[in-house]
């Protein structure tokens, strides 16, 4: 009677021997999350390229993941991604990376990008803290938390990632938490086969920089709490603003069609070269 | 009825992780005797007859450490 | 009605328009950038042309974006190129250092103007001269080019393409604003005779786990994506396998000296320098537009009887120490001439200044290139 094996250990990079995640990290979770929707879907490795940043989601990829990896500078994943689709359009595009490296750094190519709508997916791993360099303060940190970089409590208005990229023009746009891994697969799903810019934010847990050091618990409290503060989009427009603080507004918040850049840039090379409309 | 499978090297331990632990409908995880070789207890499962294989701690477990497979229930049981 | 690539001809054409068409014709098939004055022009042409064979330009939201998009290309195989000036340039120095560390051909296009920060963007000041060399973070061997005229605007862009795709590095062109604005004859040849380099890759079906694709000074196959090499491509400090190694200073020092070695170890073949110094005491070393008078100052000196001669640096990255050293051991006064503070005299002296004696002459007003009458002046008094 022989062993079963896992059924996604097949799409690890053969040196690899384990995760460099922290133990319970909510990143583990989301990487299982997107080789799920890969078998899924029928696909392989070999028809991605992922695109990553700095900071622990990227690694999610790097060198998890037995595919063509660029793991380039902080903030700046997407806009590679966009010379990459440019050169590989028959390839899906897939940055994994950061609320720190997209949203602060990496802002003005989100933005850009999601205006676009050029066709790539973009998880956003979203743990609310900047976990590599030992837990500072975030554009997404609550109002008031300790953190490395604001001892005595953060101070400013923290970020709605979603939002900002619905608002910039982007054609899918999901957030989930990782207490719901199926239900993020199935975005994932929908986001890969999307004809337009696909953004996942996943909230997701950090349990030593967020967790541990701001008193914020373990991995399985704060995944609870994931559970207990969401809520489905459409119960969450039953309720009035001041109803929603402190919630976590979860669900495919968009997914509509909108003219897509590849698309209007291949309209644009041919009349370039003189062929009628 | 499932199979389960925890990749013991691979796993990150009961204390400092615990998802799978949690995450089972059933609490069918309890700590191991031993530790790996990082120093983490791994979890073991208390009654693997009593998995109805809904593959929650293989889903949730970051470091991929728990797999599960469904098997058929044998001809003339009970579904 | 497809245009072609290689738009053969005699032109009046200027240096800007030259270098964008030296790109097409080089095989540029992915261009982006972003509007700034002097450079404007390349990135224009390149709207209009690339996607006439084929290619694509896009202007992207900053620089940043810029050098990160034509990275990106890079690494799907296509030849790709970005055009800017010194602020530009300042605000990618963090993704050029990002494309040497991974081995990542892209050519550069500086066409500088006077700074610092916004300063006068219509004056041709080549002050960046160091900046390629130094201003990304870390140790690293670059390849520069400083063209002349507007026909080197052309023929050195093709060599920045070859050179890119040869070394696996990014190929700066430092031109000014007088090079790149000024307008002279082109000559653009028939495409045969045009030399086109192409980057090697691996063989295709090579076990993924296999391939060598970084950190070799011989140069290793670059293992673009979408041919199922399964390449990890990161930033961090890695091995010849693109695996990341965060702990061990051996690879570290392995990373850092295999990168710099790639380079050095070809210096014979990347370092072009112009010699027309034969039996001269009196050496004038230049390069760009400066070049143009010091040629003319030699003439005149030569009409007078002076012995005097010049040495045109054609590479200034990486550094022609060697030739600059050969060139000083046999001349009794060098004077070195640059429109700016002295940005590669000291390296120039570091080199001469063991033979011979070295001294430099800035225009008269930074922004000017020297009067051949003033240079004249300076060859009598180091001759007196």
């Amino acid at each position: 009677m022989s062993e079963i094996v896992h059924p996604l250990h097949r799409f690890i990079r053969p040196y690899v021997t384990s995760t460099t995640n922290c133990p319970g990290c909510g990143n583990g979770i989301a990487a299982q999350a997107i080789l799920r929707a890969v078998d899924e879907l029928g696909m392989t490795l070999d028809d991605f390229i992922f695109v990553t940043g700095i900071g622990c989601s990227a690694w999610i990829p790097s060198p998890f993941f037995d595919v063509d990896v660029l793991h380039t500078t902080h903030g700046r994943p997407i806009a590679f991604a966009l010379g990459i689709k440019i050169g590989l359009p028959e390839k899906k595009v897939m940055v994994t990376s950061g609320d720190g490296d997209l949203a602060a750094i990496g802002g003005n190519h989100l933005i850009h990008n999601a205006r676009r709508n050029v066709e790539m997916a973009v998880i956003c791993l979203n743990n609310g803290i900047y976990g590599m360099t030992g837990g500072q303060a975030a554009p997404t940190t609550p109002m008031g938390l300790k953190t490395a970089s604001t001892p005595y409590g953060t101070f400013e208005n923290p970020f709605d990632i979603s939002e900002l990229v619905i608002a910039a023009g982007a054609s899918f746009v999901a957030r989930w938490t990782t207490h719901h891994a199926r239900q993020l697969t199935a975005s994932i799903k929908k986001a890969v086969q999307k004809k337009g810019f696909s953004f996942i934010e996943v909230i997701t847990q950090c349990p030593v920089q967020y967790g541990r050091k701001t008193g914020s618990g373990s991995a399985v409290q704060m995944m609870k709490e994931y559970k207990e503060k969401s809520i489905l989009m459409k119960e969450a427009a039953k309720l009035s603003k001041d109803e929603l603080r402190g919630r976590i507004v979860v669900g495919e918040l968009v997914d509509k069609e909108a003219p897509e850049m590849l698309d209007e840039l291949n309209k644009m090379k041919r009349r370039a070269s003189g062929e009628k409309a | 009825m499932a199979k389960v499978r925890i990749y013991r090297d691979l796993c990150k331990g009961v204390e400092e992780c615990g998802i799978c632990v949690s995450v089972c409908p059933k609490k069918l995880f309890q700590p191991s005797a031993a530790l790996n070789p990082k120093g983490y207890r791994p979890p073991e499962m208390k009654d693997e007859a009593a998995c109805t294989g809904c593959e929650n701690c293989m889903i949730y477990c970051p470091d991929l450490a728990v797999a599960v497979k469904k098997e058929k229930a044998a001809k003339g049981a009970k579904k | 009605m497809k245009e072609k690539r290689v738009q053969t001809g005699k032109y009046f054409m200027m240096g800007n328009i030259a270098c964008a068409e030296g790109a097409l014709a080089a095989g540029c098939e992915f261009a982006a950038g972003y509007p700034i004055t002097p450079a404007t022009e390349i990135a224009n042409r390149l709207a209009e042309r690339l996607p006439q064979v084929g290619g694509t330009f896009l202007q992207m939201e900053d620089e940043i974006s810029s050098i990160a998009a034509i990275i990106g290309a890079s690494w799907t195989g296509k030849k790709v190129m970005t055009a800017t000036s010194g602020p530009g340039i300042s605000l990618m120095l963090e993704n050029i250092g990002f494309a040497i560390g991974v081995e990542t051909p892209c050519v550069i296009v500086n066409v500088q103007r006077g700074g610092p920060t916004t300063g006068m963007p219509t004056a041709g000041v080549p002050a960046d001269m160091v900046q390629p060399k130094r201003g990304s973070h870390g140790d690293y061997e670059i390849i520069a080019l400083c063209p002349a005229s507007p026909q080197e605007m052309f023929e050195h862009t093709v060599l920045a393409f070859n050179f890119a795709e040869k070394y696996r590095v990014p190929v700066f062109l430092l031109s000014d604003a007088f090079v790149g604005h000024m307008r002279e004859e082109v000559v653009i040849p028939e495409a045969e005779k045009i030399e086109i380099i192409h980057r090697r890759i691996p063989e295709i079906g090579t076990d993924p786990q296999k391939i060598k694709g970084f950190l070799d000074e011989d140069v290793a196959p670059m293992p673009i994506f979408g041919k199922g090499f399964r390449s990890h491509v990161t930033s961090s400090c890695h091995d010849e396998y693109g695996k990341r190694n965060l702990s061990d200073l051996t690879a570290l020092d392995n990373f850092i000296r295999k990168l710099s070695d790639k380079i050095l170890k070809h210096k014979e073949d990347i370092v072009r320098v112009e010699r027309d110094y034969e039996g001269a005491e009196v050496v004038l070393v230049s390069y760009g537009a400066v070049s143009r008078a010091a040629r003319m100052a030699a003439n005149l000196a030569r009409e007078q009887g002076l012995p005097v001669g010049t040495l045109r640096l054609i590479t200034a990255w990486p550094f022609p120490g060697e030739e600059i050293e050969e060139m000083a051991r046999k001349a009794k006064k060098v004077i070195v001439l640059e429109n700016n503070l002295g940005q590669l005299y000291p390296f120039i002296k570091a080199e001469a200044a063991g033979h011979a004696d070295v001294s430099f002459l800035p225009p008269r007003v930074i922004g000017e290139i020297q009067d051949p009458e003033a240079i004249l002046e300076r060859i009598r008094e180091v001759l007196k």
